[in-house]
């Protein structure tokens, strides 16, 4: 029996160099960015490489390893740069993005899964259709409508109406697809007991959606929290740049701010690779259940 | 009794649409009349400007002086300013800036070159037009300043050559027109619906012959308020030109007092002030207070004209709804809107905000592709801008991917289908790359009893949680030619440093290593999902019956797989080819536009170009091709099947 296991583990060994390596890679950019953030300078290189370099000058510029380490690029994003606005602007909109699109693509998806109108099937299409829409042919109109029509260029609504219903379409095709698999005896028997298709809704139907629910709400919090293009698009004031127009701000043009970029970066992407890491164990059922179903 | 009811509800719902609409566009049409009235004043009064600096000899003092007295004479004025190619001069101005150091004459400085490009813009236009002995480009420039005021820019002349020109802005007055009011509207309604409710008593509970009595009467209605409309605009323009020609008899006045008592006073014709873009005179009023009858008749019809030319649409608004009212189908609808209250209680928050926010903007931005929408014409209706299918003709019609030039063959980056060659290898490159690493990573971790699983998957997934838009600027710093990591590893190794953005081969593997890296994680999950599901005993019943490794791998867990990475393949093919930040934050499009993918480039046609129309097109193009290419997939995969 220990024979076999040996043997086993012996076996392992090939693939956790494989993992090993793959693991540097996945890691490697990451290390890159917390070495510039922690530098204290604002330059791209991690070391300096003299004219004549040898091979241990190039390896020093290639360890992820600040020559000092330092907080000053924290520091500065707080206090000389008006990131921690724009971070607040990107919960406000993210926030209330996560809210509104839950809810819109709760109440629709559980229509689309479990009554039976004339127009369901074209209802679905339409938003599936609606997902192949390229973005710049939507940004446009968007533009004019969000910005010249009802003036909401540089407002936290604008953006919230905006990334809400862009993330409505995937968030409902994903939550009908998980009411189907929802067996409909529970819902029968309460009707039976007099509940309301309100009650049901609330009661039932969500509580035994909660990791759909889960995945519906991160991706909704994704889209406002990571949005790029639309917002560098409709709004100009810096004080309502959302934490991604900021960070292009740093190193966009001729700005090379990387210590900031880097220290702003990290600060930005903790809350959802924490969120996306906590979550993720609903990522697999969710998707899945949703892809294979629709 | 009902069908006259429906009848009657559908005549004054579709009435009521059609003639606010039309009200409406009444409305919008007063207001440019009086905007057009304001400009017209500016104009007279630039023009009257540079007559005056003409007249006063084209520069020197008496200029100033002239310019003085009639900006002083003139309310709407704000300032005024002389421009003179001859030296780069600001001859004369009554800006509030210009005062102390910088009163004119003086040269202009560093800031001011936009004011001499505009003369320089006007000295071309006036030759362009003479020359082609037509009105092609305008010779008097008018701006709206977002405070209501015009900036104005009038060539000033000598010897009929452009020297100089007079820059003129008005006083920021909000333009109102008087509004029609609700009356006029009410009473047709009212009209309309006597009418109809008296004959429905001869005719009785007919339903056709009372929809048509109805078509007649939105058709009559229509045309009654086109009469009261083009009576209402005659009426403004009417006032409109006593005002103009008493301005005229001001500025010449003012004129003439501004030049007395020299003789270059003498014979002042007012009337030639009163001018079109192209310098060309309207006509119209006349300097002595009169008004040319025909003229102003033939520009009231035109004015009508353009009004009501949006009746039909209108009218067949109004009379689609009176169908479906009168017809009995808006009974139909809300009887199966209240059948099904409640699924369609629970769509409709998401279907309004979809359709306000994604149709609606989808079918504007296809209108916009069929005309030259461009950043200066965005005041402009969609019909004045309209050209066809000339966006797409000069998209899908250009076949010059690559030219033969002396030195071989040139690419022309910026040709459709280069684009679209460089996306198609883009998308599959990445996504084979994805899938292969996803599934290689996902079948080790699956394996039985392998340490440290929870951590590499952890450690694995991280490249999906990072935002898009980071990773890509991340790799862009690391392929920075001079202190990127990626150069110092080529070097390490006695290679040369990489200049990865200035070749097209180079510039894709940059932006395709960012990408792979971040796709690979999703398709590692949901392989690993899939593999999850699969129970162990099949493994166990296969291996009794004697397969081998491979025997199991092709004839259970690939099979196993294909539900759950077929869709994923075609989520992650439409991903990729519109992956936006990546080429967009990383390449940038570099080196000339060669790494762009199609929806890059629409980008940049649309916000670097400023070609919204022509970006339209291209969008609407691209549409197409992920929509030939869904519906291939749904009927390759059957993935709609039974919902």
């Amino acid at each position: 029996m220990s024979d076999r296991t040996r043997t086993g583990e012996m076996s392992h060994l090939p693939l956790h160099v494989f993992l090993v390596v793959y693991v540097i890679v996945t890691l490697y950019p990451l290390l890159w960015v917390f070495t510039i953030a922690f530098s204290g300078q604002q330059s791209l290189a991690i070391a300096d490489v003299p004219a004549d370099a040898t091979f241990w000058d190039r390896a020093r510029a290639i360890v992820p390893w600040p020559a000092s380490i330092s907080w000053a690029n924290f520091k500065a994003v707080w206090t000389e740069q008006p990131f921690g606005r724009w971070l607040l602007n990107s919960a406000v909109v993210a926030g209330a993005t996560t809210v509104l699109g839950v809810f819109l693509a709760a109440t629709a998806g559980y229509a689309f899964s479990r009554f039976r109108f004339p127009g369901r099937r074209a209802g679905l299409m339409s938003f599936l259709v609606s997902q192949m829409f390229p973005g710049t042919l939507m940004l446009i109109p968007l533009y004019i409508i969000i910005v010249k029509w009802l003036g909401l260029g540089s407002t936290w609504i604008g953006l919230i109406l905006v990334y809400a219903t862009t993330s409505i379409p995937f968030c409902v095709w994903m939550l009908k697809g998980y009411f189907d698999t929802i067996p409909k005896e529970l819902e029968e028997s309460a009707l039976m007991d007099g509940a309301s298709v309100l009650t049901i809704f609330l009661k039932i139907i969500l509580p035994l959606a909660k990791p759909a629910i889960a995945i519906t709400a991160l991706f909704s919090f994704m889209t406002g929290w990571n949005e790029f293009i639309q917002a560098a698009t409709f709004i100009d004031k810096e004080l309502m740049y959302t934490a991604p127009v900021g960070l292009r701000f740093f190193v966009g043009g001729f700005s090379q701010q990387w210590g900031f970029f880097a220290a702003g970066a990290i600060i930005t992407a903790i809350p959802v690779v924490v969120l996306f890491l906590f979550l993720q164990k609903y990522l697999v059922s969710g998707l899945t259940a949703g892809a294979v179903k629709g | 009794m009902k069908t006259r009811r429906q009848v009657l509800v559908g005549l004054l719902l579709g009435l009521a649409v059609a003639l606010g609409g039309a009200r409406w566009l009444l409305d919008e049409a007063r207001l440019a009349a009086a905007q057009a009235q304001q400009r017209r004043q500016a104009v007279i009064t630039a023009q009257a400007l540079a007559e005056a600096v003409q007249r006063a000899g084209g520069e020197g003092d008496a200029v100033r002086q002239v310019v003085v007295r009639l900006a002083q004479a003139e309310p709407s004025v704000r300032a005024a300013r002389v421009v003179l190619l001859d030296g780069l001069r600001l001859e004369a101005s009554t800006a509030a800036a210009d005062a102390g150091e910088q009163a004119a004459p003086r040269r202009l400085t560093r800031d001011e070159k936009p004011l001499f490009d505009q003369v320089q813009r006007l000295r071309a236009a006036v030759d362009t037009n003479r020359e082609d002995n037509a009105a092609r480009k305008e010779e008097v420039e008018v701006a709206r300043r977002p405070d209501g005021g015009l900036d104005l820019a009038a060539p000033v002349l000598a010897d009929g050559s452009v020297v100089g020109a007079v820059l003129l802005e008005t006083a920021a007055v909000p333009v109102q027109a008087p509004r029609v009011g609700w009356l006029p509207v009410l009473g047709l309604l009212a009209v309309a619906g006597g009418v109809l409710w008296g004959l429905s008593l001869l005719i009785g509970e007919r339903r056709l012959a009372l929809v048509l009595v109805g078509a007649v009467l939105v058709a009559g209605a229509l045309v009654a308020f086109r009469g009261f409309g083009a009576g209402v605009l005659g009426a403004d323009r009417e006032r409109v030109e006593q005002v103009v020609a008493t301005h005229l008899q001001q500025q010449a006045a003012s004129v003439f007092s501004a030049l007395e008592p020299s003789a270059a006073a003498a014979e002042l014709d007012a009337a030639a002030w009163d001018v079109d873009a192209f310098r060309r005179p309207l006509g119209l009023a006349k300097a002595d207070g009169t008004i040319e009858p025909h003229a102003v008749e033939a520009a009231v019809a035109a004015m009508v004209q353009r009004w009501s030319s949006f009746f039909w649409l209108l009218g067949s608004v109004g009379l689609l709804l009176l169908a479906y009212f009168g017809l009995g189908w808006a009974e139909k609808t809300w009887r199966t809107l209240v059948k099904h209250r409640e699924g369609y209680l629970y769509v409709a928050p998401a279907m309004i905000a979809m359709l306000v926010l994604v149709f609606f903007p989808f079918f504007y931005g296809i209108a916009l592709s069929f005309t030259g929408q461009t950043i200066y014409t965005t005041d402009k209706s969609i019909p004045e801008i309209w050209v066809g299918l000339s966006n797409f003709v000069e998209i899908l019609g250009d076949f010059n991917v690559a030219t033969r030039g002396p030195d071989g063959w040139t690419i022309n980056y910026q040709n459709f289908y280069w684009t679209l060659g460089f996306t198609i290898v883009w998308t599959v490159s990445n996504v084979s790359f994805g899938v292969t690493v996803g599934l290689i990573l996902a079948l080790i971790l699956n394996t039985q009893g392998l340490a440290l699983r929870a951590i590499y998957r952890v450690i694995f997934i991280l490249p999906w949680a990072i935002p898009n838009y980071i990773t890509a600027l991340i790799w862009k710093g690391m392929f920075h030619q001079q202190f990127g990591v990626v150069n110092q590893v080529i070097q390490m190794f006695g290679g040369e440093p990489v200049s990865w953005f200035e070749k097209p081969f180079t510039s894709f593997l940059a932006v395709l290593a960012t990408n792979g890296w971040l796709s690979v994680p999703f398709m590692m999950v949901i392989s690993l999902g899939a593999l999850q599901s699969i129970p162990a005993d099949l493994y166990e019943a296969a291996r009794v019956d004697g397969a081998g490794r491979w025997k199991q791998f092709t004839s259970i867990t690939l099979p196993s797989l294909k539900p759950a990475l077929v869709p994923a393949v075609i989520l992650s093919v439409v991903w990729t080819f519109n992956q936006f930040n990546i080429i967009y934050l990383v390449s940038g499009g570099e080196p000339a536009h060669s790494t762009e993918i199609l929806i890059t480039q629409a980008f940049k046609l649309a916000f670097e170009q400023y070609r919204y129309g022509y970006a339209a097109a291209y969008s609407v193009v691209i549409f197409l091709i992920l929509f030939l290419y869904g519906t291939w997939q749904n009927r390759v995969t059957r993935a709609t099947e039974g919902i």
